[in-house]
């Protein structure tokens, strides 16, 4: 304890509880009289300090926070051993090492304040600058369509055409502005949910596929047989992800094609790459360019437009998902972007068996359009945007069988009034070109004003395969193309073996079990009928199928009956006997929940 | 003469220190200093005809790497809660320790202050959101002086009161 006192320790020994005798000789700092008095922080310390001298066997001591009195610093420490002794120490070191600790702490804590408030003002700024310029956009943009539908010359067409496609690139400027704001200021949270990985990887493809295709571009996806198919993550991110990346491998390539391989890394992690036959990237640029606004050559985006945001966007969504990015190339040859993310695997996700919207096959379907109007032919390319078509498209009868004469399509849509030669004619013409060369029989939908009855007759007589009455819907049209043009509704729609479970609404519950019971004895009806060549009858049944299945909640079961009544009209024994087994399997198969 | 202890409480940075300095001192000091542990400092004043020492406990501000040791409230006659008016997220801390000190020592005096009136222009705290909750509520400026000795003199009127009850 002299030595205590001697390093200019005040020692004081515990008489009682409370009192206190000096040990040794008190340093100058230390007051005469009561403890309490002279130290008042004591009276917080010393009853924990007369707990640890009441229960404490052996040595043990305890420390009192730092305090400041009178300019100078101090620290107490009770100390229980064969005695009992309350040490003050005169702590001016100690103090100041705490305090340029917490100065430190403290600084970097308002520095971390400042920053998320200008980051917040920043994201706050844009987000109403892109509201604010987003309103005007829309109008802008609404108006160049409504002025788009008026008569108008080709000139004039070309300038609403060049004032709609600005105005969808500016908009995407501002998603993309947007977007990446809203990573930087940590405002993008990931959502966790189960997905079908083919399913997010083929809507990507689709989607690129349709600029792609337009430069002439092939594109192909592989995803290797041991990658999960059944994931949960974020499928939106990781769609914007692919979609980034192709958009950006398709801005950079102009002859070739890009491919997107998926295999599994031996952590466990899914490794993406898309390859393509670019201009590639010069090996300085490689680790910049996703750094955001930009681009391997800073002259490239004049050639190449964009912000230079989207690489920046995705490696902050691959760093959310716990992967990494980067790129390979060898300039003049193509590059290939390379990125890991992190996904649990899910179990028993189905396919959906109903989808919300159909949707195209990822197959690029080369389709012939003939049309005289061009605000239909506006339409049907809105529809199939997006679906990696390539839509050639001509104005009247003749022109459409000179480029039928010329190309192989996989897909006719022929209107039925148009000048020059109509479209009843043309299709004549069609199949007896394809007669004369034995060849397949293309699907050529007749699309039409007319209703009646008879306007579909005629169409059938042409030689169409399906017969749509405007205005067309989306989904009727992307329905019929699904069903015509792979040629296998049985297939595409009805997992064979598997039970299709049915929601229907509880009023109608009551019923469902009579009508399916109906359909599965129309069944015998049809094999019966098709046996002794009475399409009539073939073509009523259907008829009634078409306009009942979907009022109960079996969509199928319309689309099977408009397919066996167009089969009917159309004298195919063969189709009649297809659709009639689809039906039948469906019926099978089908479970009301 | 009585002596009274009453501790000030709050966010870190938000001017404990110098709102103690400038009433018992009155001096401004521009640096930034954290205190480490408990500051006390001793101030007398007269309420109606009665002395009164104040022992002034200026405890270390709250945050993420402290947090307010709650025994150094022990024997406390009222506390003062401080709020740094460009700060909203320091009201948020200040009505968090209120309770939590009511909680603990059940219903002591105490007062409300918004610090640094001299920087208003930007303040994020909004008088009004405080005066709902009826608190006595001061707006003082450690750097001007301004209602530094008020707002001392109403808790020390406060405490005495307390005792005449």
């Amino acid at each position: 304890m002299n030595l205590l006192a001697a390093l200019g320790y005040a020692v004081f020994e515990r008489v009682s509880e409370g009192e206190f005798q000096l040990s040794g000789t008190a340093p100058d700092w230390v007051p005469a009289g009561c403890l309490t008095e002279a130290f008042p922080f004591l009276e917080v310390f010393l009853p924990d300090a007369e707990e640890l001298w009441a229960g404490a066997s052996g040595h043990a001591t305890l420390y009192s926070d730092l305090w400041a009195q009178d300019n100078l610093h101090f620290c107490a420490i009770a100390i229980a051993a064969e005695q009992k002794f309350l040490v003050i120490e005169c702590a001016e070191r100690r103090f100041l090492q705490a305090q340029s600790f917490l100065q430190y702490a403290h600084e970097a804590a308002l520095a971390r304040d400042q920053v998320a408030k200008l980051t917040e003002a920043k994201t706050e700024f844009l987000a109403r600058m892109s509201h604010e310029i987003r309103t005007p956009m829309n109008a802008l943009l609404g108006m160049a369509e409504l002025l788009s539908e008026t008569p108008l010359n080709d000139e004039q067409r070309e300038y609403v055409q060049v004032f709609r496609r600005a105005g969808d690139n500016l908009l995407n400027v501002i998603n993309d502005i947007l977007d990446f704001s809203k990573v930087e200021a940590g405002q993008i949270e990931l959502e966790n949910i189960a997905f079908h990985l083919p399913e997010v990887l083929a809507e990507a493809v689709e989607i690129a596929g349709v600029r792609a295709h337009a430069k002439g571009l092939t594109l192909t996806s592989w995803i290797e047989p041991n990658v999960p198919t059944c994931l949960i993550g974020d499928p939106g991110r990781l769609r914007q992800i692919l979609l980034n990346l192709l958009g950006n491998s398709t801005k950079f390539t102009e002859r070739g094609g890009l491919g997107v391989q998926v295999k599994l890394d031996p952590d466990g992690a899914l490794h993406v790459s898309i390859s393509d036959t670019g201009i590639g990237i010069p090996p300085e640029r490689l680790s910049t360019i996703f750094e955001s606004f930009s681009q391997a050559d800073a002259s490239t985006t004049r050639k190449y437009g964009g912000t230079g945001l989207g690489l920046a966007i995705s490696k902050r969504f691959v760093e959310l998902m716990g992967g990494r990015i980067w790129a390979e190339s060898v300039p003049g040859e193509g590059a290939t972007m390379h990125f890991t993310v992190r996904f649990l695997v899910g179990e028993g996700l189905e396919k959906p068996a109903k989808k919300a919207a159909p949707s195209l096959h990822a197959r690029a379907l080369r389709i012939l359009l003939a049309d005289d109007s061009e605000e239909n032919r506006f339409l049907i390319r809105g529809y199939l945007k997006g679906a990696g078509c390539n839509i050639d498209e001509v104005g009247n009868g003749a022109l459409a069988v000179e480029r039928f004469r010329q190309y192989p399509y996989d897909l006719v849509l022929m209107d039925t009034e148009m000048p020059v030669l109509d479209g009843y004619s043309a299709v004549r013409q069609m199949r007896a070109f394809e007669r004369g060369r034995a060849s397949t029989p293309t699907p050529i939908f007749a699309l039409t004003a007319h209703a009646l009855p008879e306007a579909r007759d005629r169409s059938f007589e042409a030689g169409c395969t399906e017969h749509l009455t405007k205005p067309i819907q989306k989904a009727t049209l992307i329905e019929a193309i699904n069903k015509w043009v792979s040629g296998a509704l049985a297939e595409d729609h009805i997992p064979a073996g598997d039970p299709i479970n049915v929601s229907v609404e509880p009023w109608l519950r009551p019923v469902v079990g009579g009508y399916l019971e109906k359909r599965r004895s129309d069944v015998g009806k049809l094999r019966g009928a098709l046996d002794s060549g009475d399409f009539a009858t073939i073509r009523t049944l259907g008829h009634q199928m078409m306009g009942t299945g979907g009022g109960y909640g079996f969509d199928p079961i319309t689309e099977i009956g408009s397919a066996i009544e167009a089969a009917a009209l159309a004298g195919d024994a063969a189709r009649m006997r297809a659709c009639i087994d689809d039906l039948d399997r469906y019926l099978r198969y089908v479970q009301v929940d | 003469m009585l002596k009274k202890k009453v501790c000030l409480v709050g966010q870190f940075g938000v001017g404990k220190t110098s709102l103690v300095r400038r009433f018992v001192d009155s001096i401004f000091d521009e640096r930034y200093l954290s205190t480490v542990g408990v500051k006390i400092d001793r101030k007398d004043v007269t309420v109606g005809s009665e002395s009164v020492t104040l022992m002034l406990w200026d405890l270390a501000g709250e945050d993420e790497v402290a947090q307010l040791n709650l025994s150094h409230l022990r024997g406390a006659s009222g506390y003062i809660l401080v709020v740094d008016g460009c700060r909203a997220n320091s009201l948020a801390k200040a009505i968090e320790l209120q309770q939590r000190i009511a909680g603990q020592f059940g219903p002591l005096p105490f007062v409300l202050v918004l610090n640094k009136a001299d920087l208003r222009e930007q303040w994020e705290v909004q008088n009004k959101a405080v005066s709902e909750r009826g608190w006595a509520t001061f707006e003082t400026s450690a750097k001007a002086g301004s209602g530094v000795e008020e707002m001392f003199r109403a808790l020390a009127e406060m405490v005495v009161s307390e005792i005449s009850k």
